[in-house]
Formats: structure tokens, C-alpha cells, sequence
């Protein structure tokens, strides 16, 4: 996992000069292994099944455990300092509130949904009332945005690197109505407007954010990130293109150019994703004068969804496919009771979840993590020598209303 | 102790980087093992002081990706967290790192805070008091009130929505598509509600339908709305038993069932997905636990359609010995397969209903006449096939 990088420093200079910058340019090196992070992941995806999901709180925290003390700058590693026992009783907290609130506010959006209901006549119309039936997810919403901003308070409040806590500050409440209106402005505007909610919700956790007493700086401006975009936008001009072929009658164009801007769409997703990440880390600086370059390619990381997405489908499919279909086969011809294969089938379901997430951890999302990393540079990184500590977050539900509302990703 | 001193009766001196736990900068210093190996002498130009850590305090942090290195630190009280110093140690010496493992009997202990266990106690109370309360007291409670407010043409409404769902669901090419049309089937049909009607107080009007449809079932939507599956005209022994089944579905349309258990439903899925967690297996998880609410709330309502059912059919001087042999056809179909647990059924046992229905047929004594005449059965059943 150790791509090695071109220096960017120019050449032929002298060789103090030199020096002189490699001690000022920090690359970030990332330490994990394929086989180890797959069998720890194995046996706590096992572990979670068979405490029927209670284990997930130590899962979680071992899971991060390794993937921080993977990731090192200067031969340090991250270190993860969250604990099991407080994600759970962080959930046991959030359970609390939110059985009432979701509780009472589904069912009264439901029924104002019902209220609303009138004669249909065309499938149009009673699709649009089983529409209004949806009403009661919309209280999930701002409950989610919630919940983004309080686990990215945790995590930064238990990740601490040369032994210096970073932290966020306790500000959900403004970044809840801060997402519920950017969202709106981007829905409302197709999507033209999501380079100015991306960098804004950026900003607001980034200039909230800190490592010991420096803060972070979130610098740049939203426009632009429309060159991001350009993928995005190329891949939708291509589909109305196609659309536009249709319409003067030449199915097989058309044909092609659905599914040509499809795949540019598609890909051009991951591209803003990655190069919105680029632009954000670049202009984001730590006060003191540390700054960050990176340069994460697209191609790289499309390629390896691709390559591992293969992989994953052959190892599950023969590991999976060759007992289900033995069993398939026995049942089918009467071997074999239906009865007796119900609980051989449900571990069998079991094994195959934990083996589909684990395989993915380590061939999608362990990789991209690692070519991230290794493409990131800390500069000016002696300025980090003279940080101070910073007093500790207890993070009174840890991540509970995040766990109990499936946000956070993989880890 | 002197460090000088130290270091020559300890192990040979490992190099180290320190962090102090203040600022961050890094410490190169150097490790030794004291001569009793009771502790950790860590000294450095950087370092004002040599620093003595105790092994009996010394801890190793868990689930680290590089084996090549070991980061120490001390146990030490904490408010939150694990219970370490802020300080840290990492070593890279293989030597040092096998003796520390002999040597340290807590190296890798999870310390527990005092009074975590009564903790997590009182919080799982809590919690589990929350979610009880709601799913079996307030959401049901809030169903019934909520379902009474809803004005009975919007309800109607509603059960249009929902049959029209149904018959897409069930493979209509076109709504109504499936709709049997046999129009002395129909008369026959209309005829039995009637009776079956006449005297009731009932606060909706009936619409029945008869779908072209293998399925054994018939469903009361909210609003009056009832649909007959061809497959169970198929399966029942005669008129009294359909009336015995059109009865009871009339029950839940005037219990308000489906609404009620819509209502209920929308307050309890978020809830149940939430405590359950998006485990491995967990929409299975929520499956059965929406199943295992459903049933323990239909099984109430269940009874209470058949009562009504029952009283309906002694109204109408109809036989509930059709209703009887209905029951002991379903107990016959559950026994050829495997019969769920009670908790995770929707229906109260057969047996039991059958058995009701015939206690109730005999008290009805000679009044009893048949519902519907041979011709006219003969028409219903053949309601599919024009």
C-alpha cells in the first residue's frame, strides 16, 4: 500500500534546500493489510449476527480502531479512543428520544396524510395519494442532518494522533437547518446548485473542526467547484442529447447515447466526489500555518470500484453459490425435506452478508482509503510541533442518534 | 534511582518516540526495562525529567494495524473513553515488545469504569420502558382515537386507493381487469349481503367484488370495501360458509381494522427498524418483529370479527354450521404445513373458531334457512367465468 509519490520539489537545487523541504512535506502512509482487516471483519460481522446486532457498538469501534491506526503521517498513526460500552449506552439515550418523537410524529403525519385523501380515478392520481403516505418519512429528515453532524463531532473528538485530541465544537443545531435549506436549494434547483451546498455544509463542520488548540480553516469559494462538475454535467448533456435523437426518430443513436451519458453520469458522480474532496482538503488549512495538497485520481479509484465489484461477485459466488446450490438441488429432488434446510439456509444467508460486506471492505473501500491517503501531503508540518492539547468532549450519546438512524457509511 | 544506574543493570536501551500528552511534539527518546523489571524508564534530551512507568500500569493499545510496533500508555481514571493517560509511548523493538508481554500482566486489559454495569442497566431500562410503551400502549391507543377522527369518505376513499394497489399487485393489466362480471353470480352475491345486512346497523355501505384470482382469501379495505378471491368461492361448502366469511370481513370494516392497523403500522415501522438496527439479517429482524406486533393485534381483533360475525348470522337466521366446517377446512389446510407459533400468527387457532361456530349452531335451533338457493350458488360460483 505504499505508492510512492514524485516530489514535487524542483530539482537541482542544493542539498540543504532539499532537505529542507522534505522536513516541511509530510506524506501520509497508509499501513493496512488485505488479510487482516478481512478476518477482523469476518469475525465481528459473525459476532454481531449471533449477539443479534448488540455486538455492533465493539464492532464498530474495532473496525475503526484498525482502519485509524492504519493511517500514519510521519510514522505516527491515528488512534481511535472511542469505546464500545459508550456507543451503546449512546443508543440506549437516543432510543429513548426518538421512539417517542418518531413514535407520535409518523403516525400524525400519517393520518394528516390520510385526511388529505380523496377519490382517485387514474393510476397517476393514486400514485400521487400513496405519495402523501410518505409524509411520515419526512420527520426522519432533519433528524438525519442531526445526526451527520454528531457523529462527525465524535469521531473527531475520539481520533487523536501523537497523543494531541482533535474535536468539533457542540453546533448540530446549526448545521441542521443549515443542510434542511441548502438541500431544498439544490432539489429546487435540479442539482445546479449542489457545488455551493457541498462547500458550504464543508465549511460550517471544517471551521468548527480542530486538532488540539489549532482550528481548522476552511478556505475557497463555491464556484469554483463547478469545475467538478464538468463530468456530471457532460454525462446529462449526452442523455438530453439522446433524448433529442429519439424525438427526431433515430432509436439506434438514441440508444447509444442512453447508455454512453448513463455511464458518464454514473462515473462522473464518483468523479465530483473525488474532486470536490480534492479542492475542499487543498483550501483547507490548520492554523499555525499547516495546509494540505492531494491528488486523487478518478480513474483510479472508478477502476478499482470496477475490479473489486468483479472479485467480489466470483469469491461470494462460488463460496455461496456452491452450497446453495447443492442445497437447491437435494430440496428439488426430494432429498431432502424443505423443513430440514431452513436453518442451514438462514446461517447460510447469514455467512453470505458478512462474507459480501467483509469482501467489499477490503477490496472497495480499504483500497480507495489507501490511495487517498497515501496521495495526501501535510505541509509545512513542523508548525504541528508547537499545538497544545485540548480539553476532552465526553460526547454524552456518542453516536447514538447516527446508530439508531443507519447514518455513517462503512465505518 | 539514578538513570545511569538504571541502564546498566536494565536490558539494553530501545529507541522510542514519546508523545507527552500536552503538545505535540514528538520525543526521541530511549527505552530501558529497569533490573527488577518492575517499570519502564523512558529518558530523552527533549525530556526534563526521566520518566518511571510502572508495569503493572502499562497498557497496549488494541486492534492496531502495524504489528511491527507497540503504542504504550498508562491506565489512568477518565470521565469518558477508555481509562488511559493522554501520553503515548510506540516502540518498535521486537525484543522489548515480547518481554512486555510476559512481564505485563494488564497489557491488554479493558478497564472497566466503576459503576458501568449500573449504567447500562438504568439506560436499558429506560429504553426498552420507551419502546414498550410506545408499540403496545400509546401507538395502538393513538391508532384508535386517529382512526375514529378520519371522516368515513375520506376512509372510503383510502380503500379505494388500497383495493386499487391490490389488483396491480395481484397482475391486473388495467383496473378492474380482474373483476368477475357474471351478472347472476353478481345478483346472487348481492342478494346474500343483503340479508346478511338487513337490520344491521351498519355505518357503511357495503361494495363487494369478486376478483378472478387462485388465491383462498377475501380482504375488508377501509371503507366498505370487501373483495372476494375466486379461489375461496372455490373452497367453501356452501353458501352459509361465504356469508360466515362476508360476515367477519364486515366486522373488520366496521371495527375499522385496516385503518387502525394502517395508522398503528406507520407509527411502529420507523421504530422497529430503528431499535433493530440495520444489522446482518436485520430487515429479516424487522420483518418478524412487525409480524409478531401485527399478529398480537390482530389476534384481538380477529376474535372480536368473529363475534360479530356470529351475531350477524343469528340476525339473519343463517346457519353457522357453514362457518364450522370453513374453520375445520382452514385447521386441515395449517396442519398439512408447518404450523407457526401462536405469537406469529394473525389468526386465532382454527380449531378453537370451529368449535365456537358449532357451540353456536346448536343454540340457533330450526328458525335457520339457507342463505341462497342451489341455482342461485350455482350462479356465484360461476360469477368468474364469463
Amino acid at each position: 500500500m505504499s505508492e510512492t509519490r514524485a516530489d514535487k520539489a524542483p530539482s537541482g537545487h542544493v542539498a540543504d534546500h532539499t532537505e529542507w523541504i522534505e522536513v516541511m512535506r509530510m506524506q501520509t502512509t497508509y499501513h493496512g493489510t488485505r488479510s487482516t482487516l478481512f478476518w477482523l471483519a469476518v469475525r465481528i460481522t459473525v459476532l454481531t449476527a449471533i449477539t443479534l446486532g448488540i455486538y455492533r457498538f465493539w464492532a464498530k469501534t474495532r473496525l475503526r480502531k484498525y482502519i485509524w491506526s492504519s493511517i500514519a503521517a510521519d510514522g505516527d498513526s491515528l488512534e481511535y479512543t472511542g469505546t464500545g460500552l459508550e456507543k451503546f449506552l449512546g443508543f440506549l439515550a437516543a432510543i429513548v428520544i426518538l421512539a417517542v418523537y418518531l413514535g407520535l410524529l409518523q403516525i400524525l403525519l400519517f393520518f394528516v396524510g390520510l385526511s388529505v385523501f380523496d377519490a382517485a380515478n387514474t393510476s397517476g392520481q393514486v400514485f400521487l395519494q400513496f405519495g402523501t403516505l410518505a409524509l411520515p418519512m419526512l420527520a426522519v429528515v432533519p433528524l438525519i442532518f442531526f445526526a451527520q453532524y454528531r457523529i462527525h463531532r465524535y469521531r473527531m473528538a475520539r481520533t487523536r494522533w501523537r497523543g494531541i485530541r482533535f474535536g468539533a465544537e457542540a453546533a448540530a443545531g446549526g448545521y441542521v437547518w443549515r443542510a434542511l435549506a441548502h438541500w431544498t436549494l439544490t432539489l429546487l434547483t435540479l442539482g445546479l446548485l449542489l457545488p455551493r451546498q457541498t462547500f458550504w455544509l464543508a465549511k460550517y463542520k471544517a471551521d468548527r473542526s480542530w486538532y488540539g488548540d489549532a482550528r481548522f480553516v476552511q478556505g475557497g469559494n463555491w464556484r469554483s467547484m463547478y469545475g467538478a462538475m464538468r463530468h456530471v454535467l457532460t454525462g446529462i448533456a449526452i442523455t438530453l442529447g439522446a433524448g433529442l435523437c429519439a424525438a427526431v426518430g433515430s432509436p439506434v443513436l438514441a440508444t447509444v447515447g442512453l447508455l454512453v451519458g448513463l455511464v458518464w453520469f454514473a462515473v462522473g458522480l464518483v468523479s465530483y466526489r473525488v474532486r470536490a474532496f480534492a479542492y475542499l482538503t487543498t483550501h483547507r488549512t490548520l492554523e499555525g500555518g499547516v495546509g494540505f495538497e492531494t491528488a486523487p485520481r478518478t480513474g483510479w479509484i472508478v477502476r478499482q470500484m470496477i475490479v473489486g465489484s468483479i472479485v467480489i461477485s466470483l469469491l461470494a459466488g462460488m463460496i455461496l453459490g456452491i452450497p446453495g446450490g447443492v442445497v437447491a438441488w437435494l430440496v428439488a429432488l426430494d432429498i431432502v425435506p424443505i423443513g430440514l434446510v431452513i436453518v442451514p439456509g438462514v446461517v447460510l444467508y447469514m455467512v453470505g452478508l458478512a462474507l459480501v460486506s467483509s469482501l467489499t471492505l477490503v477490496w472497495i473501500v480499504q483500497p480507495i482509503l489507501a490511495h487517498v491517503v497515501t496521495t495526501l501531503t501535510v505541509i509545512n508540518a513542523e508548525a504541528l510541533g508547537a499545538i497544545r492539547q485540548r480539553a476532552g468532549d465526553t460526547g454524552a450519546d456518542a453516536e447514538g442518534f447516527a446508530d439508531a438512524l443507519d447514518v455513517g457509511g462503512a465505518f | 534511582m539514578s538513570t545511569g544506574a538504571g541502564q546498566a543493570q536494565g536490558s539494553k536501551p530501545v529507541q522510542g518516540r514519546f508523545f507527552d500528552g500536552q503538545g505535540a511534539a514528538r520525543h526521541d527518546v530511549s527505552v530501558v526495562l529497569s533490573a527488577d523489571r518492575a517499570e519502564l524508564q523512558i529518558t530523552g534530551l527533549s525530556l526534563a525529567d526521566t520518566l518511571i512507568w510502572p508495569l503493572s500500569d502499562l497498557r497496549a493499545l488494541r486492534d492496531r494495524a502495524r504489528n511491527d510496533r507497540m503504542t504504550l500508555t498508562r491506565h489512568a481514571p477518565s470521565d469518558y473513553g477508555a481509562l488511559h493517560d493522554a501520553a503515548r509511548l510506540t516502540v518498535e523493538d521486537g525484543a522489548l515488545m515480547a518481554e512486555l508481554r510476559g512481564l505485563c500482566p494488564n497489557l491488554t486489559r479493558r478497564d472497566m469504569r466503576p459503576g458501568a454495569w449500573r449504567r447500562l442497566a438504568r439506560r436499558g431500562a429506560w429504553a426498552v420502558a420507551a419502546v414498550v410503551l410506545m408499540l403496545f400502549l400509546i401507538l395502538p391507543r393513538m391508532a384508535d382515537t386517529l382512526a375514529g377522527m378520519i371522516p368515513v369518505e375520506r376512509e372510503v376513499a383510502f380503500g379505494r386507493a388500497v383495493v386499487k394497489q391490490m389488483e396491480t399487485a395481484l397482475g391486473a393489466a388495467d383496473l378492474g381487469g380482474l373483476d368477475c362480471k357474471g351478472p347472476e353470480g353478481l345478483a346472487a352475491l348481492g342478494k346474500l349481503t343483503g340479508r346478511l345486512a338487513d337490520g344491521a346497523d351498519l355505518s357503511y355501505v357495503l361494495e363487494m367484488r369478486v376478483l378472478d384470482h387462485d388465491m383462498l382469501n377475501a380482504f375488508a379495505a377501509p371503507g366498505g370495501q370487501i373483495v372476494i378471491m375466486r379461489g375461496l368461492l372455490d373452497a367453501v361448502s356452501g353458501p352459509d360458509a361465504l356469508a360466515a366469511v362476508l360476515a367477519h370481513e364486515i366486522g373488520h370494516v366496521e371495527a375499522r381494522d385496516a385503518t387502525r392497523h394502517a395508522l398503528r403500522a406507520a407509527g411502529s415501522a420507523g421504530l422497529l427498524s430503528m431499535v433493530l438496527g440495520d444489522v446482518t439479517g436485520g430487515a429479516a429482524a424487522v420483518f418478524l418483529g412487525e409480524r409478531v406486533l401485527q399478529a398480537s393485534y390482530s389476534r384481538g381483533a380477529e376474535a372480536q370479527a368473529d363475534l360479530f360475525a356470529l351475531a350477524m348470522l343469528n340476525r339473519a337466521n343463517v346457519s353457522s354450521d357453514g362457518m364450522a366446517h370453513f374453520f375445520d377446512k382452514l385447521a386441515e389446510l395449517e396442519a398439512g404445513m408447518r404450523v407457526l407459533p401462536a405469537y406469529f400468527s394473525t389468526h386465532p387457532e382454527s380449531t378453537g373458531r370451529a368449535e365456537r361456530a358449532r357451540q353456536n349452531a346448536a343454540t340457533q335451533g330450526d328458525v335457520v334457512q339457507p342463505i341462497l338457493s342451489e341455482r342461485e350458488w350455482q350462479a356465484l360460483l360461476a360469477v368468474c367465468d364469463e
